[in-house]
């Protein structure tokens, strides 16, 4: 029996093992839709496109194989773009299906025709237009293994409604190669061995590529063995436990002080899968200025991008670092970093009765060791950072390199999809939140057990933090005191909630979400005027760290 | 400094464009071009200019594309370069 198109893009996804996507229906992807009814693959309704494409790139990040995502041609198309740059930014393989006006009236400007394929190209790994229904098993199973090979990234398949329709006379099975593994070059290897073993000082800089190569039992092998201090990025967290004690902490802009400042002395950075971005480095050439710099990456075009590679080692993180030598005469400076990690301890005995989020935060991390944080984007992702611990980085979803507001709900309901019967909690700013307050009726009509900390400071946080310090306290378009009830929003959901505002109630709302079965959201009043500490201030070298203001 | 890069292309739909894209967005101007299109390949050669980014990590930009089949820098090796002060906010 021959098949439509549609069908054979819902085989395919079958084939590859689809079990969830993420989408939104609409007129020129309608074939699919039909097609989906009769298939194993469960689709979610997300009730904004971006909220599907970034539900689906945190599936991605949770369960290592990439997210689904589908929409229709026109406003469906341009509402997932925000979503396909993110998964770009951060690389997270997404394959990206959506509808498109049939092929006889592409470039007329028919309804809700718009060339996401131009508009996309500059944010995908790879884009495919499909032409012929015969063509489809293929495409989608190259867009499957561009989207997971070397680095991942977003494949965007855009299917035209004719062709979605059409049958073709045969469709071949497609069966795709296998990735094949890059081994590092052994003159590489050998210089990086010196280079380790010359070294008085050197630091292990780890990076979301760790997580990424499957490299994260490797990396800490490596750090236990050779006992060399650890700082990682945003997207590293958890490549080592946070709880490590060779873990100095995140580096750059709200980057803990003991890991700038052991940068900064270093003679060597063992760069593993991380890319030097200014939030992490600062000002570039100010940037562990004393350091030779060996670079480990599975990207050849990040070696040697932002800041020369001493040694570049291109490839397998695994095979790279089970090659690094061990066995390290550094017991000074082993004692140096760590007394700079006992100088630079997080405090958490902020005076007065305000509720204090980094000690919230630190808590609810205590007292829940397993659990997975999604974050929004502002000053309260930056505690996240600095003061959850992580036991591993798929516990901590956070939009790294795009920053994007509103992509916290539908993290943490990819999170819940991907790992079912997994705690997990969203911790999101009264901003953020209703970027993408839509998908609380998702995390209602899926029963998801989603909990929802929103730290509301009645303002655009992080921006209000840099008009204060870098703009003479010239307050512009951050107020949000007009916020509406938070607690009513949420069961008009059907979501239960409750609010605090003392401190004194924190270790309550703490239990209260922990023990509590279902979706919950705990709406947290703090001082609108808290800033993120240390910081530094942009374009200043690392070493530039502000601490708080005196009040 | 300016450059020569030559490149042999897939055939496809959007693979000129991807490769033009992509060397402007990383900071290159083209400054000439030229595109032959065969069976299944396209060869184009292209002059460029920028100011201070590094033609080698472009070539390695360019060779990560998907329908890109060769990529060759036809001047000479340079010195790496370094970015200036930082500009990112
Ligand atoms: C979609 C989007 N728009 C604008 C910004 C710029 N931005 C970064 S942080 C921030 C404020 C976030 O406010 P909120 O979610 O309340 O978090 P807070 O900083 O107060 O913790 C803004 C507007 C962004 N990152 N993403």
């Amino acid at each position: 029996m021959s098949s439509k198109g549609a069908e054979l893009v819902v085989r395919a996804l079958e084939q590859q093992g689809v079990e969830i996507i993420f989408g939104y229906p609409g007129g020129a992807i309608m074939p699919v839709y039909d097609a989906l009814l009769n298939s194993s693959v469960k689709h979610i309704l997300a009730r904004h496109e971006q909220g599907a494409a970034l539900a689906a790139d945190a599936y991605a990040r949770v369960t290592g194989r990439p997210g689904v995502c589908m929409a229709t041609s026109g406003p469906g198309a341009t509402n997932l773009v925000t979503g396909i740059a993110n998964a770009f930014m951060d690389s997270v393989p997404l394959v990206v299906i959506t509808g498109q006006v049939p092929t006889t009236v592409m470039g007329t400007d028919a309804f809700q025709e718009v060339d996401v394929f131009g508009i996309t190209m500059p944010i995908v790994k790879h884009s495919f237009i499909v032409r012929r229904a015969e063509d489809i098993p293929k495409t989608i199973a190259l867009a499957f293994q561009i989207a997971a090979e070397g680095r991942p990234g977003p494949v965007l398949v855009d299917l035209p409604k004719d062709i979605a329709n059409a049958v073709p006379a045969h469709a071949p099975i497609y069966e795709t190669r296998r990735p094949k593994r890059v081994v590092p070059d052994a003159a590489q290897v050998q210089a990086a061995r010196e280079l380790i073993l010359g070294a008085q000082r050197p630091v292990l800089y780890g990076g979301g590529g760790i997580p990424i190569a499957g490299a994260v039992d490797a990396f800490r092998a490596y750090a236990r063995a050779s006992g060399i201090p650890v700082v990682t990025t945003l997207k590293g967290l958890g490549s080592v436990s946070t709880r490590d004690e060779n873990f100095l902490g995140m580096l750059g802009m709200h980057g803990n002080r003991a890991a700038n400042r052991a940068i900064q002395e270093s003679d060597l950075l063992i760069c593993v899968g991380a890319r030097f971005d200014d939030r992490a480095t600062g000002k570039l050439d100010g940037f562990a200025p004393k350091a030779s710099v060996i670079h480990m990456d599975a990207d050849p075009s990040e070696i040697g991008k932002l800041r020369f590679a001493d040694a570049g080692l291109l490839g397998d993180l695994v095979e790279s670092l089970a090659a690094m030598p061990t066995g390290l005469d550094i017991a000074p400076w082993q004692q140096w970093c760590a007394a700079r990690k006992v100088e630079h301890a997080w405090r958490y005995d902020a005076p007065g009765d305000d509720i204090y989020v980094p000690h919230m935060l630190r808590r609810l991390t205590e007292e829940a060791p397993d659990v997975t944080i999604a974050c929004d984007v502002g000053q309260h992702q930056m505690w996240v950072a600095q003061h959850c611990h992580f036991d591993r980085p798929e516990q901590h979803l956070t939009s790294a390199g795009l920053g994007t507001m509103g992509y916290g709900i539908p993290a943490g309901i990819g999170a819940c999809l991907a790992r079912p019967g997994a705690r997990v909690v969203t911790v999101s700013g009264d901003g953020s939140i209703m970027m993408n307050i839509q998908e609380l009726q998702t995390i209602k009509r899926y029963g998801l057990d989603l909990k929802i900390l929103l730290v509301d400071n009645s303002s655009l946080g992080m921006v209000r933090q840099w008009q204060q310090l870098f703009h003479g306290e010239r307050y512009s378009e951050v107020d949000l005191s007009d916020n509406p009830d938070f607690v009513e929003v949420a069961r008009s959901f059907g979501i239960p909630a409750f609010r605090i505002t003392r401190r004194d109630e924190v270790e309550g709302a703490i239990r209260r979400l922990l023990d509590t079965e279902g979706p919950l959201l705990a709406h947290v009043c703090i001082d609108p005027k808290s800033n993120v500490w240390p910081l530094v201030p942009p374009g200043q070298s690392n070493d530039v760290m502000m601490e708080e203001l005196s009040a | 400094m300016n450059h020569t890069l030559q490149m042999n292309l897939h055939q496809v739909e959007g693979a000129l464009i991807r490769l033009l894209g992509l060397i402007e967005r990383r900071g290159f101007a083209v400054t000439s071009m030229n595109a032959y299109t065969g069976e299944q390949h396209v060869e184009v050669t292209v002059d460029i200019h920028s100011a201070g980014r590094s033609v080698e990590t472009l070539t390695r930009q360019i060779q990560k594309l998907y329908d890109v089949r060769s990529v060759a820098c036809l001047t000479a090796a340079e010195a790496p370069a370094a970015l200036g002060g930082s500009v990112a906010c």
